[in-house]
């Protein structure tokens, strides 16, 4: 008998599990991961940042907004300092993007985040689509 | 046309001497030494003598057959195709919308590490032998004798395209109202002649992907990295043979 209250116990504990194993899954499938992909234009055409890249190697929202980047998409580069100079300095992308930082420096592989004129009209362009 | 790959490890080393002496003192005047001939002449090794050929280096920048001698560097991999310097050089040069004096190639490899986008600012080479101006019938397009610039005179130019299709490079675009062919003269018209000292293209461009400079001057840029022996420089299309004074490199 109480053996029976014990099984059906776990039964329904399992159950719930995996309702929320479920549910957690349901979430980040459909979850768009931050605000997608960010071009900016200014002070050069054109920069990529990449929700999705960053968001995949663990980071979550608040290891860079709100301190370092507002969530209003593209504030930052209303701002005079947002250029390769202030990333030197240790701003915006600079806080992690430097030498002794967690990846790799502002000054080297200028094309990973530069995508220039084309990429930023092949964005557009499929952004139409 | 697919070329065969060449393992030149594997070739059969064949001695100096089967190539002319006069073509072997053609390589010395440029500073290098033959060193190995391979595949019956078509495929040479060559090491510089520069120290050795040449007193000094002054000696060897007089070799320069202009001067100033103008060339360009370009820092391949600082280029960002944000492409202020073809705006630049459309506004300071009059160039339409449809043509060009100079442009950014891009290249992709998603395979790569890391960093899998390239892009190649590309223009005129200014040729010393130009295959543009060799072609020309009416000699409007011409080597200039002081700089090395290849220049246009437009009044000249019948439109035949000539240089268009004998251009290495395709840094020629022919222009619909001077109805002549036009082409980059590192701003010789609009800058150099009044007395600016750089292209608007390098002047402009906010990575210093372009640096311009007089290569027979051995305290330039330009001549410091190009004969500096640990930097690896190329130039593009060398099979052409026009001796272009482009040169690229990276890092």
């Amino acid at each position: 008998m109480r053996m029976k209250q014990v099984s059906g116990l776990m039964i329904m504990l399992a159950v719930a599990a995996m309702m929320t194993v479920y549910e957690g899954r349901g979430v980040a499938e459909d979850e768009v991961v931050g605000g997608g992909e960010i071009i900016y234009s200014k002070p050069v055409k054109a920069v990529l940042f990449s929700h999705k890249s960053h968001a995949a190697m663990g980071l979550d929202c608040n290891a860079c907004h709100e301190k370092i980047f507002p969530m209003e998409a593209l504030s930052v580069q209303k701002k005079a300092d947002f250029n390769m100079k202030g990333l030197y300095d240790k701003k915006y992308c600079g806080s992690c993007h430097a030498k002794d930082g967690m990846a790799f420096a502002s000054d080297t592989q200028c094309a990973r985040c530069h995508i220039g004129t084309k990429g930023f009209n092949k964005a557009s362009k499929q952004a139409k689509k | 046309m697919l070329l065969k790959k060449i393992n030149i490890e594997a070739m059969k080393r064949e001695d100096a001497e089967i190539i002319p002496p006069l073509e072997r003192r053609d390589f010395l005047k440029l500073g290098l030494l033959i060193t190995g001939v391979f595949a019956g002449g078509s495929i040479l090794s060559a090491t510089s003598i520069v120290g050795k050929a040449f007193a000094s280096t002054r000696e060897f920048t007089e070799q320069y057959p202009y001067k100033p001698h103008y060339s360009m560097l370009v820092h391949q991999d600082r280029c960002i195709d944000c492409e202020v310097c073809t705006t630049v050089c459309a506004k300071t040069n009059n160039v339409p919308t449809y043509g060009y004096r100079t442009r950014i190639l891009e290249r992709e490899d998603r395979k790569a590490v890391d960093r899998s986008r390239e892009f190649i600012p590309v223009l005129c080479n200014q040729c010393n032998t130009p295959p543009c101006v060799i072609g020309c019938p009416t000699k409007a397009t011409y080597k200039s004798a002081t700089t090395g610039i290849v220049m246009m005179e437009s009044k000249k130019c019948i439109g035949c395209k000539t240089c268009m299709a004998a251009c290495p490079y395709n840094a020629r675009y022919f222009n619909e109202e001077t109805r002549a062919v036009d082409k980059c003269d590192f701003c010789f018209n609009s800058r150099l002649s009044r007395g600016e000292k750089l292209t608007a293209c390098a002047e402009a461009c906010p990575a210093k992907a372009r640096i311009f400079g007089d290569l027979s001057d051995s305290g330039s840029e330009v001549f410091r990295t190009v004969h500096n022996m640990e930097k690896t420089v190329w130039v593009l299309r060398p099979e052409a043979g026009a001796k272009p004074n482009v040169f690229y490199t990276k890092g």
